[in-house]
Parts: structure tokens; C-alpha cells; sequence
């Protein structure tokens, strides 16, 4: 394989505090028994990268105890394998990081020893099921110094983080920041392929400036001043897009759409993550659910409609739970009425309690909370 | 140099057909059967050594191994992927002579000595691979020393009707056994045997090399060396198992067993998080149960979709079940996919079947006279015909 892999578990401009208070963005759970980085990384194994550097800033004991047995990735190696790259501080460079630049940096020796031409650079917080090797082969024949993996856009008010026009050889001719979208231009998924003498170059540069954003200082400002050629690749598979909670709860509910389903998850290319070796769930003799998505160990007597439930959540009797999240090992106690509401790990809804929010402003319980 | 060694390693008997579940076993050893959603039958007694602090498992396979050599791998599933011990499957092989298959449990076990002496275990323990239980196998090991046994037999207490199918026990106050009877007409006791052994491992192998020599003997341990063991005075014990124990070796206890786990009492004890039952992960997604859909009192294994209604059921891992089809009292292996319109009924469907619409495989007791009422089955990978009518006790 011709790529090294490098994911980045935290995006710096995310609205996502409330789900990572003790855990980085990469570790945040989604679709029931899955963490937001099980994607990314399920991707590049599944196109054959056996070399992954996952970049870490804080709070990372979480990603840490889901990355554990890399055995479930295959990426328990003699040769690459996955490395965690927390930071490393040194007399010279002791600040935390401020960007990605500088999660980079971090992880120069990784890279310098890295055995491959290339490097993919990955957001941990873009979901899709693609295949990194075409996107590859598309950067090599382009000749660009750097490939954007993006989604053609139909248009609309609500801005990406990175936008792009491109003219009909898919190369760059204009970027933005923080932009919308217009009609057939290209929106970033944050995955980018790039040289690795080109990388370490950069890297060694920019980070002596004192830059450290990836997208403005490097990409963007390097473009503008006419000395960076980008390739756009367009990927055509369902891309989800997790950078709020209304983004992280549409994301989730979007899961019971066919089209979606289909597309995430794949026989031929599986999404992985840690096996918990729950029982599979029970459903109870009055319990009535429609439109769900249930992970395992669950045991549900009541009614869930629309509604995520992930790992060992319990719903008791005459509880009903629309339009939810409930994450890993939480109870929803017996009558319990919820609507719009994200309840995060090993909470409990005492019996009786009603919680109703809006689907753009879902209520949140915290982790451990008892409400 | 000090050799490295084990205090017990477990042997695990997984060569059988199990022929009484047929189409069921027809590809594949009966071990390797998917039972209660996710696992096989296999996954228990293997996540009950790793439960019991027994980290070496050697599994003797013999009849259509492929499967279940894929299934065990490396062992990791169960955390048996260990630098000294670990699972190890072990078919038999040709040797400078006397080539021979296993042709009995105990000489299954003979021919394994050399992979028992690298481990020079004091006790071995000897399982099967048909019955679905949880147990800590350590506690028995507690007990054969605490005995100062030679052999010691797992038993469980049956009825009298269960009595004349099983080995029986019959012990003194000390729990020593005193006699043992291979499914007798008029059973003395109601101890049956597990088919669970503790051995003091020097004893046992005089015992296999003497019953090896033997040209009279089956080389079995129930029908040769336990009566061995006690036509010569061993010291031999008998420790009383409590707890759910069942035998899958037929489809209609296999069925049972699965609708079992439907019990909100939780006879298995599925659900202690300190004795969990590992299985092999296949990376299936959460199971999505579409708008319209009805699942009532079921177990449904991840990877699953389902549109219509399911109740009173075990649904393994990957099943769907279309829009109008019908799933009551069924257990529902692996990837099978069943049609709109179908309905199966009091019945095992095999793993990755796929049932066309319109079919109707099995029937509710209440619908069936006298005697004509039994489980239905369909072996695996079948695809059943749009209009079939399977009845009730037919095996496809």
C-alpha cells in the first residue's frame, strides 16, 4: 500500500462540547454501537492501509480504551499497525495544540519513519463507507501536490467548512473557508492525499511561522498565492457531516433511511469497532418499536419510535421514547416520556419523568446523570 | 531448567456429527450450530474455561471441521490467543504408523497425549461440544482437590423419565461414586453426568494407554474407562452441578433451548457481565426495526431488518424479515431472509435460507390433532420456493 493513514480525533471549530466533556470527538458515539472514528478507520483498513497514526490533543482515555484491541481493525501488525499519537511535548514545543498543523507536527518523527510515498489525511467526524484507492489513483494521475476528497453540492445557505470550485479536469479553481456550498461546487470531507516528502515539508515550514491551521494556513493561503495545485475528488457515497449536535442527531436518525443504511454499511466493505459481547437485545412482551436502530444488550419493554438506542439501554414499561438517543447503558425508567432528547452514557430517566426537546435543539443528559 | 507448565488445560471433544439434528449437522460438526441469536454451541464451554481461568483448550475435531476450524481462528474471540496455551484444534494426523481417525472419545484423547505432555498440566478436563450451560469449571477443580480425586464427573440432577437416556450416578454420603449405569431402565439415582471431567492427568494416561492396548475396547470414556476407573477403586467423585444445563443433540431440544432464553427469569444467566459468553463478531450494524414493524417477546441478534412482525422468536445475526411475513415461535439462523407475505411458524430455519413469498413453513400445536404437531426445519442455505408448504415435524 502506497499511503500512510492519519486521522485527526479532534477538529478544532466543533460544536460538540457537550458530548466531550471526558472524551474527544473521535470517541463519541454514534449509531448505537459505533464511535465516530470506527468510519475513517474501518475506511482505510478496508482500502488496504495498514500503517494509522491517530492523532490525539486531550481527554483521550476514551479513544484510548476503544482503540485497545486494534485486533478488531486487523491492525494488530507487526509491520505499521495503528499508533495513537497523543502529544508529545518537548523544551521547544510544550503548547497545547491549536490545530491540526500542529497535531502534525506532533507527529513528524511518525511520518518521517513512515515507509510509504503518500499520506491520507483523515477527520475522524465525516461518516461514509469509500474507498480510499481510487482517490489515490486519481491524485497520482492528476499530478496535483494535494487531492480533496469532497461532495458535489446542490446548493444552499448552510456553510462548509471547506468549499471548492473546480473546473471539468476536477482542479481547483477557487477555495473558500466557513462558505456555502453554491450548486456544483465541492465541499470538503476533511480527507486529503498528499506526498509525503510534500507533507513533512510543509509541516517543517509552516509550523516555524508560527501557523498551524491546515485548511487556512496551509491549503488555502499556499492556493491563493498561486503555489499549490488541488485536485478535487468527487466521492459519491452518502457523506455525513457531524459538526453540531443538530448535524451529530440528524446524522443518527438518518440511519433508519434505506438509501443511508445501505450506503454506511456494507458486507463488502464492514464498518468495525470494539466487540462488547452483549446478549442480543430482548424485546418485551408489550413493547412496540417503530423506525429504530438497536444495537445489542438492550431490553425493551416499552415504546420506542424513530429513535437510536445503543449497547444495554433499557426501556421500562409504558416508557416512550420518540425521536432519541440513548446511549450505551442508560435506563429510561418505567412511564418515562422522552421526545428529542440525547441521553449519553450510563444515565438513567427516572420512572414518570417527561423531557421534550426540539429536533434543532435536542435536550441533552449527561453521562452518568440520573434525571 | 524449570519447565513451564499448566495447572489444568481443557480437552474439548468437537469431532461428533451430532446426526439427531440432521440437515442441521449435514455440512457442518455439531459444535459449530448457531444457537441463541449469536453464538454457537461451541462458545459456551470455550467462554466457560476462559471464565474459569483455564486459558489452554485443546478442541479434537474430526467430522466437517472446516467451519468450526474458521470459527475458532487464532482464539481471540475468547482471549485464547496466548503466548503458553491458548486454543489449539486439533484433527487427527498421520503418523510413521498406525494412521488412524479418532475412533472414540477416548482415544481422541490418547492420540493427543503429546500436546497434553508440552503443557505437563496436573488435571485435564475433558468437555464435549453439545450442551449449552454456564459453569465455573475452577469450582469443580476446587472440589476434585479438595476430594483428592482421581476423576471427577459433573452431574446434574434429572428426572426419572431423563434418567433412563443419561449416564446416572449413584454416590455415597461423600459424594464417591459408587456405581455407574449408561441409560438404565430403572435408574437408581436422578445424578446424570454432564459429560464433564476432571482428571488426575498421570492416572488418566495409564488408563488410555492400558485402554488403547485393549482390542476388546470402544476406547470411550463412558462405555470403557470411567467403568475402568471403577472396577479398579480410583478415587472418584461426583460433583453436583446447579444451574441451566441443557443437550442440543436434538432439533426439538435445540428449539427449546433457544426459547429459553425468552424467559424473563433469565434461567441461562445471560446477562452477568462477570461471566459473559464470548462469540466470534462478524461487524454487523444495529438492527433496524423499520416503521410497521411488531417484534414482541424476541431476541434479535445485531445486523438485523425487519418490516413485519416477529413474536416468540430467536433471530440470529443478519436476518430480514420483509413487510407482511410473519415470524412465531421460529429460531431464525444467520442471514436467512424471509419474503413478504411467508409466515414460519414453530420452526428452525438454517443459517443464510432464503424464503420466498408466500410460503408457509410450520404450524401453531393448537392448529395440529393428536400426535401430529413437532417443530418444523429447514437445514441450512435452502431457498424455499414461493407457495411452499412445509408442515409441522417435516426436515427439509
Amino acid at each position: 500500500m502506497k499511503m500512510t493513514g492519519i486521522i485527526f480525533s479532534e477538529m478544532y471549530n466543533d460544536e460538540l462540547n457537550a458530548f466531550t466533556h471526558d472524551r474527544n470527538m473521535a470517541a463519541i458515539p454514534f449509531g448505537g454501537r459505533y464511535r465516530l472514528i470506527d468510519f475513517t478507520l474501518s475506511n482505510m483498513v478496508n482500502s488496504g492501509i495498514t500503517n494509522v497514526g491517530v492523532l490525539a490533543k486531550q481527554h483521550y482515555h476514551s479513544l484510548m480504551d476503544h482503540l485497545a484491541n486494534t485486533q478488531e481493525w486487523d491492525l494488530n501488525r507487526k509491520n505499521g499497525g495503528l499508533l495513537l499519537l497523543p502529544p508529545f511535548a518537548t523544551e521547544n514545543f510544550n503548547q497545547i495544540h491549536r490545530g491540526k498543523l500542529d497535531e502534525l507536527r506532533n507527529a513528524l518523527d511518525y511520518l518521517q519513519g513512515a515507509a510509504t510515498p503518500y499520506v491520507l489525511l483523515a477527520s475522524a467526524h465525516t461518516l461514509c463507507n469509500m474507498d480510499y484507492r481510487p482517490a489515490l489513483e486519481s491524485h497520482i494521475n492528476s499530478g496535483c501536490d494535494i487531492t480533496v476528497v469532497a461532495t458535489k453540492e446542490a446548493g444552499g445557505d448552510a456553510p462548509f467548512a471547506f468549499v471548492l470550485l473546480a473546473d471539468d479536469t476536477n482542479r481547483a479553481t477557487a477555495c473558500a473557508l466557513d462558505y456555502p456550498a453554491s450548486a456544483g461546487s465541492y465541499a470538503a470531507t476533511g480527507t486529503y492525499i498528499i506526498s509525503r516528502e510534500l507533507l513533512i515539508h510543509v509541516i517543517q515550514e509552516y509550523t516555524a511561522q508560527g501557523a498551524y491551521d491546515l485548511e487556512r494556513d496551509f491549503i488555502q493561503r499556499k492556493f491563493n498565492q498561486g503555489q499549490l495545485s488541488i485536485n478535487v475528488y468527487e466521492c459519491q457515497d452518502v457523506v455525513l457531516r457531524i459538526r453540531n449536535v443538530a448535524e451529530y442527531f440528524a446524522a443518527n436518525m438518518s440511519l433508519t433511511d434505506i438509501k443511508v443504511r445501505r450506503s454506511l454499511f456494507r458486507s463488502d466493505s464492514p464498518i468495525y469497532t470494539k466487540v462488547n459481547d452483549e446478549v442480543p437485545t430482548y424485546y418485551g412482551m408489550d413493547c412496540s418499536v417503530s423506525g429504530c436502530i438497536i444495537a445489542d444488550g438492550c431490553i425493551i419493554e416499552g415504546n420506542a419510535e424513530n429513535s437510536v438506542l445503543s449497547r444495554g439501554v433499557r426501556i421500562g414499561k409504558g416508557a416512550v421514547v420518540k425521536d432519541c438517543i440513548i446511549m450505551q447503558g442508560s435506563v429510561v425508567g418505567e412511564g418515562a416520556k422522552l421526545e428529542n432528547v440525547i441521553v449519553d452514557k450510563w444515565a438513567t430517566i427516572s420512572s414518570g419523568t417527561e423531557l421534550k426537546g426540539l429536533a434543532s435543539a435536542p435536550v441533552i443528559i449527561r453521562k452518568g446523570v440520573t434525571v | 531448567m524449570i519447565e513451564r507448565k499448566k495447572d489444568c488445560i481443557a480437552m474439548l471433544l468437537a469431532g461428533g456429527q451430532g446426526s439427531r439434528l440432521y440437515v442441521l449437522t449435514q455440512d457442518t460438526a455439531k459444535p459449530a450450530v448457531p444457537f441463541g441469536g449469536k453464538y454457537r454451541i461451541i462458545d459456551f464451554p470455550l467462554s466457560n474455561c476462559v471464565n474459569s481461568g483455564i486459558d489452554t483448550v485443546g478442541i479434537l475435531t474430526q467430522y466437517q471441521p472446516l467451519e468450526l476450524n474458521d470459527y475458532i481462528g487464532n482464539g481471540q474471540p475468547w482471549d485464547l490467543n496466548r503466548n503458553f496455551g491458548g486454543a489449539h484444534v486439533l484433527p487427527p494426523y498421520t503418523k510413521t504408523s498406525n494412521n488412524q481417525w479418532y475412533k472414540g472419545t477416548a482415544n481422541a484423547i490418547y492420540q493427543n497425549i503429546p500436546f497434553i505432555e508440552r503443557y505437563n498440566p496436573e488435571y485435564v478436563l475433558i468437555l464435549s461440544g453439545d450442551h449449552i450451560y454456564k459453569m465455573d469449571y475452577n469450582k469443580m477443580l476446587q472440589f476434585h482437590k479438595d476430594k483428592g480425586a482421581e476423576c471427577t464427573i459433573a452431574v446434574i440432577t434429572v428426572s426419572n423419565e431423563d434418567a433412563t437416556r443419561m449416564g446416572i450416578m449413584s454416590t455415597d454420603a461423600n459424594q464417591a461414586i459408587t456405581e455407574f449405569e449408561e441409560k438404565p431402565a430403572h435408574p437408581k439415582s436422578n445424578q446424570a453426568s454432564m459429560g464433564v471431567y476432571i482428571f488426575t492427568w498421570d492416572v488418566l494416561k495409564q488408563y488410555l494407554v492400558a485402554d488403547e492396548a485393549d482390542p476388546e475396547s470402544e476406547n470411550d470414556f463412558g462405555k470403557n474407562v470411567i467403568p475402568a476407573f471403577l472396577r479398579d477403586g480410583r478415587k472418584m467423585f461426583a460433583y453436583p452441578f446447579e444451574g441451566y444445563w441443557k443437550d442440543v443433540g436434538t432439533l426439538g431440544s435445540l428449539w427449546d433451548a433457544n426459547m429459553d432464553l425468552l424467559d424473563p427469569k433469565d434461567p441461562l444467566d445471560m446477562r452477568n457481565p462477570h461471566f459473559k459468553v464470548y462469540a466470534r463478531n462478524y461487524a454487523s450494524p444495529s438492527s433496524m426495526l423499520a416503521p410497521g414493524s411488531k417484534v414482541t417477546n424476541s431476541f434479535v441478534a445485531e445486523g438485523c431488518e425487519i418490516y413485519g412482525t416477529v413474536e416468540n422468536s430467536v433471530l440470529y445475526t443478519g436476518c430480514v424479515v420483509e413487510a407482511g411475513a410473519v415470524v412465531t415461535g421460529a429460531v431464525v439462523m444467520p442471514n436467512t431472509v424471509i419474503r413478504s407475505g411467508s409466515s414460519v411458524n414453530y420452526a428452525i430455519v438454517g443459517e443464510q435460507c432464503v424464503i420466498e413469498s408466500g410460503v408457509t413453513i410450520g404450524d401453531r400445536p393448537e392448529h395440529c390433532v393428536g400426535g401430529e404437531w413437532g417443530i418444523s426445519v429447514v437445514g441450512h442455505k435452502r431457498t424455499i420456493t414461493t407457495g411452499t408448504v412445509i408442515k409441522p415435524k417435516e426436515i427439509v
